[in-house]
């Protein structure tokens, strides 16, 4: 049932997922946070099972943060994301595969630019301009697809986004109530209201 | 330590938009087969210069059987960083993976250390160009020119002379062959006595190492007014580029 | 890798010493000095740098190193043992986070280390690591700063202050001597650098001062800081020696006025 959206837009990336942590048909939270910041200019999204999705993107930042504090230096987004994959597809050839699908989005220092990569639970990774997973997937692509614009400011690429969660919020049968959205640009990673 | 004080000196020079590394070589013969030199590999006669991955060459000092063990480490090294991060390895990291391999074998009985001291020049987009020392105890350090092998003292303090911040990597290579040039125990220098590679960014800012073949060798000692004096038939077959 | 007990094993002399391990103590004398300061809620690692030769790139040499956000540590001795035991440490700092979801503490990861470097003593094959380490930092939801050391042997240590490597046994009686509790953060810094001045001749430039004030925040002192610190403990010096020489003068004065006196009362 989680519902994750992520966009890029001039010199930023935009990050958002729902807050709702549900069993069955039960909500038991509505304040879970789903985008883990993973080194001072990546974020990460995760959706899926949701014992797996905790441990799994534990187990990536434990690891992302390992490999700065050894170089001093962070994991470039487009590397992080290479290395992300490949832990996923080891997985799914494992025993007992991780069922996690990702949105992780990053802005390389080096190069000055924002990288988003749509990541799912059978190790499929891709390079886009705007990304799904989840029920709002259905509904949101085909919004972004007309109004996503790669040279977008960080407002109109946010007004962008909300066009999104409120055609969810209209047409879904059960729609998430809250969104977390989070924005990582050269200053590093910060959080936004919608 | 020994061993690598006796093997032929390897300098390497560090430039805003290059680096350089040149070797001599100890092993010699009218009869050695030099023709598959090209690419730094274990074949022909290329002895001291190695590409360890697109973007790193190094040159090694010491027992010439340890240094092709190391080498081959340092390739999969190389291509397993490749395989998780697929991205090429920063330039320090491999430097780092050979030296914990080094160090291991310091403190784990039952092995001698490797008897070798390398040099890496790569580029990596973290800190551009670098150039790296390791010696046989699983030290390193960045350096902006430095030298192993016989001779060192000299072709140093020969580099702390001459070595100018914002060189160029044209005059980097003018500088090397020049320390060599004084260094080397031969009179004149010629391709059967020395190895050379530079390392810069192609037209797409992509690192490009060039191994140089020995007629290419000949003809850049020619250009700097170093080689051998012509001898009749100048016909040196045609540079065959190593391009990655 | 085979492994058979002929290996070089550290075992016990007759009369109870672990040669193997007093000869890493002995590349850790031979490795350069490192101090640790604690004061009132700040504590200051001191190392001695080695001078960067002309080619060197200063960037890779390095003697501090962050093991996780709220841990520092410099180590005496050899440098590749140091990198690989730093390796592991971080390691376990990520591992531990990850396990019981906290940052470690310093004590845990100091006896983590102590701990490995034990391990080195006892085991076939092996060889223990040549270095000594400093730890320093403070533990998650804590305002007290620690500081502790490690050995070759796996002792481990928490100090007041405490110094490591090449003159080490000058630093610590220096210290023993000038140390007080709850000094405030420019005390602190400064007994650091004062303390590595008894052992470095050379001055500011290869001395590097890194401050850890409260969980998590570090920052490491530029040159010119360290300039001012070691300029302002030479005044102080200077001034020290000042009252000194003009004591003795008047003591010499007064002396001189008083036998002066004897003998014209004598007459």
């Amino acid at each position: 049932m989680d519902i994750s959206f992520a966009l890029t837009g001039k010199g930023y990336v935009i990050v958002a997922a729902d807050t709702t942590a549900a069993r069955s048909i039960v909500k038991m939270k509505v304040d879970e946070d789903k985008i883990k910041v993973l080194s001072p200019h990546l974020l990460m999204a995760f959706s899926g099972e949701p014992g797996d999705t905790v441990q799994f993107a534990e187990y990536i930042e434990r690891n992302i943060r390992l490999y700065q504090i050894r170089n001093t230096y962070a994991l470039r987004p487009p590397s992080a994301a290479s290395w992300i994959r490949r832990a996923l597809a080891d997985s799914l050839r494992s025993r007992r595969p991780y069922s996690v699908n990702l949105l992780v989005g990053g802005y390389d220092t080096s190069t000055h630019t924002p990288h988003l990569y749509w990541v799912d639970y059978l190790g499929t990774m891709s390079e886009v301009p705007f990304a799904a997973h989840g029920y709002g997937a259905y509904f949101a692509l085909s919004l972004l697809d007309r109004y996503h614009d790669p040279e977008a400011s960080l407002e109109d690429g946010l007004a962008t986004l909300r066009r999104c969660l409120d055609e969810v919020a209209k047409r879904l049968v059960v729609t998430p109530e809250k969104y977390k959205v989070k924005v990582v640009d050269k200053d590093g990673v910060r959080e936004v209201e919608i | 330590m020994e061993a690598i004080s006796h093997a032929g000196i390897v300098i390497g020079v560090l430039s805003k938009d290059g680096v350089v590394l040149a070797a001599e070589k100890k092993v010699t013969g009218k009869l050695l087969d030099m023709s598959g030199a090209t690419g730094g590999s274990y074949g022909g006669s290329g002895e001291k210069i190695f590409l360890l991955n697109s973007n790193v060459i190094s040159g090694v000092a010491g027992i010439t059987a340890d240094a092709n063990s190391l080498v081959n480490y340092a390739r999969q090294a190389a291509q397993r960083h490749l395989f998780s991060y697929n991205e090429d390895i920063p330039v320090e990291l491999l430097a780092q993976r050979l030296c914990d391999l080094k160090q291991g074998y310091t403190q784990y009985g039952g092995l001698r250390p490797f008897g070798v001291s390398l040099l890496y020049a790569g580029y990596d987009p973290h800190y551009q160009f670098q150039l790296y020392h390791s010696d046989p105890s699983g030290n390193y350090s960045g350096w902006k020119a430095t030298c192993i092998g016989a001779n060192n003292g000299t072709a140093t303090s020969l580099l702390k002379q001459d070595y100018k911040e914002d060189i160029s990597v044209e005059d980097a290579i003018e500088l090397v062959l020049k320390v060599m040039s004084k260094t080397m125990d031969s009179t004149t220098l010629g391709s059967e006595k020395l190895e050379f590679a530079t390392l810069t960014l192609d037209a797409s800012k992509q690192p490009k190492a060039k191994i140089y073949n020995p007629a290419e060798i000949d003809a850049l000692l020619q250009k700097h007014g170093l080689g051998k004096k012509e001898e009749g038939d100048a016909a040196a077959p045609a540079p065959g580029d190593l391009t990655l | 890798m085979s492994r058979s007990y002929d290996r070089a094993l550290t075992v016990f002399s007759p009369d109870g010493h672990l040669f193997q391990v007093e000869y890493a103590l002995e590349a850790v004398r031979k490795g350069t000095c490192a101090v640790g300061v604690r004061g009132k809620d700040v504590v200051v690692l001191g190392v001695e740098k080695k001078s960067v030769l002309q080619l060197q790139d200063p960037r890779t040499v390095r003697k501090v190193a962050m093991l996780d956000d709220h841990v520092c540590l410099a180590f005496a001795g050899l440098t590749a043992d140091g990198r690989v035991l730093i390796d592991k440490a971080r390691i376990e700092c990520q591992s531990h986070r990850l396990t019981v979801e906290d940052p470690v503490t310093v004590e845990y990861i100091t006896r983590h280390i102590a701990g490995i470097q034990q391990k080195y003593t006892q085991s076939g094959g092996v060889r223990p690591f040549g270095v000594s380490t400093l730890l320093v930092g403070f533990d998650p939801n804590d305002t007290r700063p620690r500081l502790y050391q490690t050995e070759p042997g796996g002792i481990y240590s928490e100090w007041k202050a405490n110094a490591i490597g090449r003159s080490s046994k000058t630093v610590r009686e220096f210290l023993e001597k000038n140390h007080k509790d709850e000094m405030s953060r420019e005390e602190t810094i400064k007994l650091a650098v004062k303390s590595l001045l008894e052992v470095v001749q050379t001055g500011a430039k290869n001395i590097e001062i890194t401050v850890m004030e409260s969980y998590a925040k570090i920052t490491t002192l530029d040159l010119a800081q360290i300039e001012a610190i070691v300029a302002e403990i030479e005044r102080e010096k200077e001034a020290e020696a000042e009252r000194k020489r003009s004591r003795l003068a008047a003591t010499a004065a007064g002396q001189a006025a008083m036998s002066q006196a004897a003998t014209g009362s004598g007459q």
